[in-house]
């Protein structure tokens, strides 16, 4: 046990801990977690297991037939994770650089520069989306330059990959960068030009000195932005034209078009399962060799 | 004809600042109201009327009007995208509206889990006098006691004539230039039932056949297809259209008049492919235990006011049902094909069915649906 | 302080390019940001009678129709109705629980963790359609129980279902930060038998706020903007500003909601400066106090 960490019931300081106080603080997420999602859930599994009643919904039964169905189509699956991994690594790349400068260089800029960041984002979703259809219009946009410029006619960014993921980043760049900055605004400027005093190159000091801080923002935001982007269909079908079918459309497709509510949850259970498996390992992963002092501050 | 709208549009707000100020105050202002509104209302007579429809699918003075002559003062107009998102909430539960306007083929279903009011016919005088009877006990409602007609219309192909020398008659020539010369500029809409119009008819089945051997050959063709499809697109493929990124489109005719009024793109043109295809009709009902029945009868019947549906007509650019209405839709309208089929293509035309349920037409659609664009 | 002068000239090489760097790469990230919304703006004035996507001319009408109109100026209020209550009560309840949590034993933080990030996997739609039938049940059961008045949809249940992934947002920010937090003041603060509301108030809050102000924003944009699950918890009268876009998108969507946006935009914005020209003249004020106190330590050092 690390030094400062008291034994059980005590706080720091030897006082004893209210548990009363401690519940009173996890109650009320405690019994929104409780009502709002667990319940729901407990509804899924329960439909998954059941049949497709004569119009659509769910007629109680018991049967496994949804789950064997889950492996006949990997397509949108795979799609899904291809676009949420680029996604991730493109928010990585975008969000990184920005979240330290925001942190560490941006002074008493700093929270007009935060609030600056999120503002884009209160103007609606779909007329956004709507602006890079207009930005990579082949016609008048981006990509009627390059054809212009190129004499040619069919160089084209909508319906792409690549215009997927302009909107996938675009569209998830705050869920990668506040978590970073939260947590690299704690970073000392003086640690780390004591590293390099002590005569650690730039990159030594960024693994060993920044990257440990940076590690929970890193971590989490990796999860907010990879964990939506697996079920993130809006974008594909818009600025992909709709020719990628992603596992958000396979979910939309099973509780809207086909009405099958027990193929939908035992394809969402599926879902959250893979994706449950991966955030742990991706969290074992990341912490292995970290011992996380969870002393309260409180 | 847009334009025109637009600037009656404008008049009325300006001209009546008051009955819009109204509207503010009731569409939705505090929380309260709502709240209270859809805990149970009371059982005076209804001041209110909660509808659930497509966006911008009323004429707004035909709501004006509605409030003015029965004394609505809280006309609550919510939408939704499209017909599966009113289906799956009142599956799973969600109350509190009056109307809706469901396409007729999901009103059988509907019926059947309950989720409609039964009508009494003897409260709507309009829709018994003035609903043409070729629209009356068809296969989605053989009493016509759970809905009353909308507005009906066709799927079939939209395209730009200048970039077709030999525009597409039949889904048969539709097959051919997009395997061929429109190959990368086709779209089709993103829904299930009209795009399995095309294979069904093309190889002469019935659109809502569930025959295995037939759809067998129905994926067949789709399959041919899929690699030359640009897009699959129900919102925006007039835009595609009108940047000439596609020459031909899968669809409905909504947008076509948008289209046609302007002259970059007044070669746009319209056709029912010559094997047949589909007709689809929406629908007005009734939601079971609708809060303000007294109000929701008198919209059914209001609406079927043939001055009253005639506006609607002419709003929507939607062939109306009521036959006194059509005598007072302008020419134009009347004459334009794409609103209005001529008889002899009506005759190919086939209502379409709720065929949601056929897990190989599913199986179909989605490995369709990964195929596209190659 | 001894290394600095003789050493290492390879390392230095790269620091101004690295800071150039950042400042670029900021600045870019911000044109990113916000070319898309230039767009808005700009197509805000396209004199097109229908849909936004296509040029048709400078127009601007639309600033007009936004202004007199009340139904689509009722879905914005109906939008900040649900998104500000929201996002107020899920900061509320996510800090006190990222706080609980530090208490708590291993294995009902475990719970809690697992449970956060089931709120984030879980797919919207599947969420929305389970939570409904949810409400629905219960709505049912209220009316069988109590007999009558049977709880309808509405604002209420939109929040609530909102207040989930909001809450988990919330703590995920909040436990981040707390995570990088030196416990040396607070421990020092309770050795010197400080109670533990003022150091709470004094010592953790102001660490905390960055996340804490980082949760609110994201919540409340998040509720802003949501579609998916708002749709199927929403009754009567509760349309907010993204389901009437999305409904609209059938007929065409027209550059109202642009006019609308960059209304909201400039008003934004405009409260942004305002706010940033007062805390200005504040922090001048402070600072004459404090250049004046740090120039007389340091002429005593």
């Amino acid at each position: 046990m690390t030094a400062a960490a008291a034994p059980a019931g005590l706080a720091p300081g030897g006082r004893r801990r209210s548990a009363l106080l401690t519940g009173l603080l996890v109650l009320p997420a405690g019994l929104w977690y409780l009502v709002l999602l667990v319940a729901p859930l407990a509804i899924i599994v329960v439909f998954s297991f059941g049949v497709r009643a004569r119009n659509g919904g769910y007629e109680p039964a018991l049967v496994l037939d949804n789950y064997g169905a889950l492996l006949s189509r990997p397509e949108p699956f795979v799609n899904s994770l291809v676009m949420a991994v680029a996604g991730t690594i493109g928010c990585l790349a975008v969000g990184l650089p920005l979240a330290y400068y925001l942190a560490t260089r941006a002074g008493s800029r700093k929270n007009l520069l935060i609030l600056l960041l999120v503002i884009p984002f209160w103007t609606s979703f779909l007329i956004r989306t709507y602006s890079w259809l207009i930005i990579f219009n082949p016609d008048s946009g981006l990509a009627g330059i390059v054809n212009g410029l190129t004499g040619g006619d069919d160089f084209a960014i909508l319906g792409t990959p690549w215009a997927v993921l302009v909107g996938l980043v675009y569209g998830y760049l705050p869920l990668m960068v506040f978590p970073l900055y939260v947590t690299l605004e704690r970073l000392d400027r003086t640690l780390v030009e004591a590293s390099k005093d002590l005569g650690a190159g730039r990159w030594a000091t960024f693994r060993q000195v920044t990257l440990p801080i940076a590690l929970p923002g890193l971590v989490t935001g990796s999860i907010l932005v990879f964990i939506p982007m697996m079920g993130e269909y809006v974008i594909p079908a818009i600025l992909g034209y709709g020719r990628y079918y992603m596992m958000g459309n396979a979910l939309v497709s099973s509780f809207l078009e086909a009405r099958n509510w027990p193929a939908g949850s035992a394809r969402a259970v599926g879902l959250i399962a893979v994706m449950l498996v991966t955030v742990t390992f991706y969290l074992w992963f990341v912490s292995r060799g970290r011992r996380t002092r969870e002393t309260s501050v409180l | 004809m847009a334009g025109q709208d637009l600037d009656s549009y404008l008049k009325r707000i300006a001209a009546q600042p008051v009955s819009r100020r109204s509207f503010l105050a009731a569409a939705g202002l505090t929380g309260t109201a709502a709240f209270l509104a859809s805990c149970g209302g009371g059982a005076k007579a209804d001041t209110e009327l909660f509808v659930y429809n497509w966006s911008a699918y009323i004429a707004d003075d035909n709501i004006e009007e509605f409030k003015k002559r029965f004394g609505i003062t809280k006309f609550v107009y919510d939408t939704y995208a499209n017909n599966e998102e009113l289906i799956a909430k009142l599956q799973g539960g969600a109350t509190g509206y009056d109307i809706a306007a469901p396409t007729a083929e999901y009103v059988p279903g509907m019926v059947e889990e309950g989720f409609l009011e039964k009508l009494d016919l003897s409260k709507l005088p309009n829709v018994t006098k003035y609903i043409d009877p070729k629209f009356k006990g068809l296969w989605w409602d053989p009493t016509n006691e759970y809905q009353v007609p909308k507005d009906y219309g066709t799927t079939g192909i939209m395209y730009r004539s200048k970039n077709l020398p030999n525009p597409p008659t039949s889904w048969q020539d539709f097959y051919d230039l997009t395997t061929g010369s429109e190959s990368g500029k086709v779209v089709m809409v993103d829904s299930m039932g009209d795009v399995f119009v095309f294979p069904l008819k093309m190889l002469g089945y019935s659109l809502n056949s569930l025959d295995s051997g037939e759809l067998e050959e129905a994926r067949q063709i789709l399959l041919d297809v899929a690699p030359h499809i640009l897009a699959l697109d129900s919102d925006l493929y007039q835009d595609k259209l009108a940047t000439e990124e596609a020459s031909m489109v899968l669809g409905w005719t909504g947008p076509l008049l948008g289209l046609q009024d302007n002259e970059d793109t007044a070669d746009a043109a319209y056709v029912v492919p010559s094997e047949g295809s589909l007709f689809w009709m929406d629908t007005w009902v009734m939601i079971k235990d609708a809060p303000h029945k007294d109000a929701a009868y008198k919209w059914l019947d209001f609406i079927q006011d043939p001055a009253i549906q005639a506006i609607e007509t002419e709003y929507n650019y939607y062939a109306t049902c009521n036959t006194e209405a059509k005598k007072l839709v302008s020419q134009e309208v009347l004459d334009n094909p794409a609103v209005f089929p001529p008889d002899d293509v009506f005759v190919k035309l086939e209502g379409a069915e709720d065929t949601s349920g056929n897990n190989q037409r599913l199986d179909i659609w989605e490995e369709f649906k990964s195929k596209i664009g190659g | 302080m001894a290394a600095r002068g003789g050493g290492r000239p390879s390392i230095d090489r790269w620091g101004g390019f690295i800071e150039r760097y950042f400042r670029v790469h900021t600045g870019l990230v911000y044109a990113f940001l916000y070319l898309p919304i230039v767009i808005v703006v700009v197509f805000a004035f396209n004199a097109t009678d229908t849909r936004v996507t296509l040029w048709r001319g400078f127009s601007p009408k639309w600033f007009g129709i936004a202004l007199t109109d009340p139904v689509v100026q009722g879905y914005l209020i109906n939008s900040f109705i649900v998104a500000v209550p929201n996002a107020i009560l899920a900061t509320l309840f996510g800090t006190m629980a990222a706080l609980g949590l530090q208490r708590v034993g291993k294995r009902v933080r475990l719970a809690f963790d697992a449970l956060t990030y089931v709120s984030v996997i879980v797919p919207e739609i599947v969420i929305a359609l389970a939570t409904l039938v949810l409400f629905a049940t219960s709505f049912d059961a209220i009316e069988a129980f109590f007999g009558a008045g049977r709880p309808g949809f509405g604002f209420h249940t939109i929040i609530a279902a909102h207040m989930l992934f909001n809450i988990s947002l919330v703590l995920l920010l909040v436990r981040a930060r707390l995570s990088t937090m030196d416990r040396t003041h607070v421990e020092a603060s309770y050795d010197l038998f400080a109670p533990p509301w003022p150091t709470f108030r004094q010592i953790t809050l102001p660490q905390l706020l960055p996340a804490i102000m980082a949760g609110f924003l994201l919540s409340f944009t998040f509720s802003f903007d949501d579609y998916v699950i708002t749709t199927f918890t929403s009754g009567p009268g509760s349309t907010t500003i993204p389901l009437y876009i999305f409904g609209a998108i059938k007929r065409g969507v027209t550059p109202e909601t642009n006019a609308v946006a960059t209304m909201m935009l400039i008003l934004t914005l405009a409260l942004l400066a305002l706010g940033q020209w007062i805390l200005g003249r504040q922090s001048r004020r402070e600072r004459g106090r404090g250049e004046t106190m740090a120039g007389i330590i340091a002429e005593q050092a």
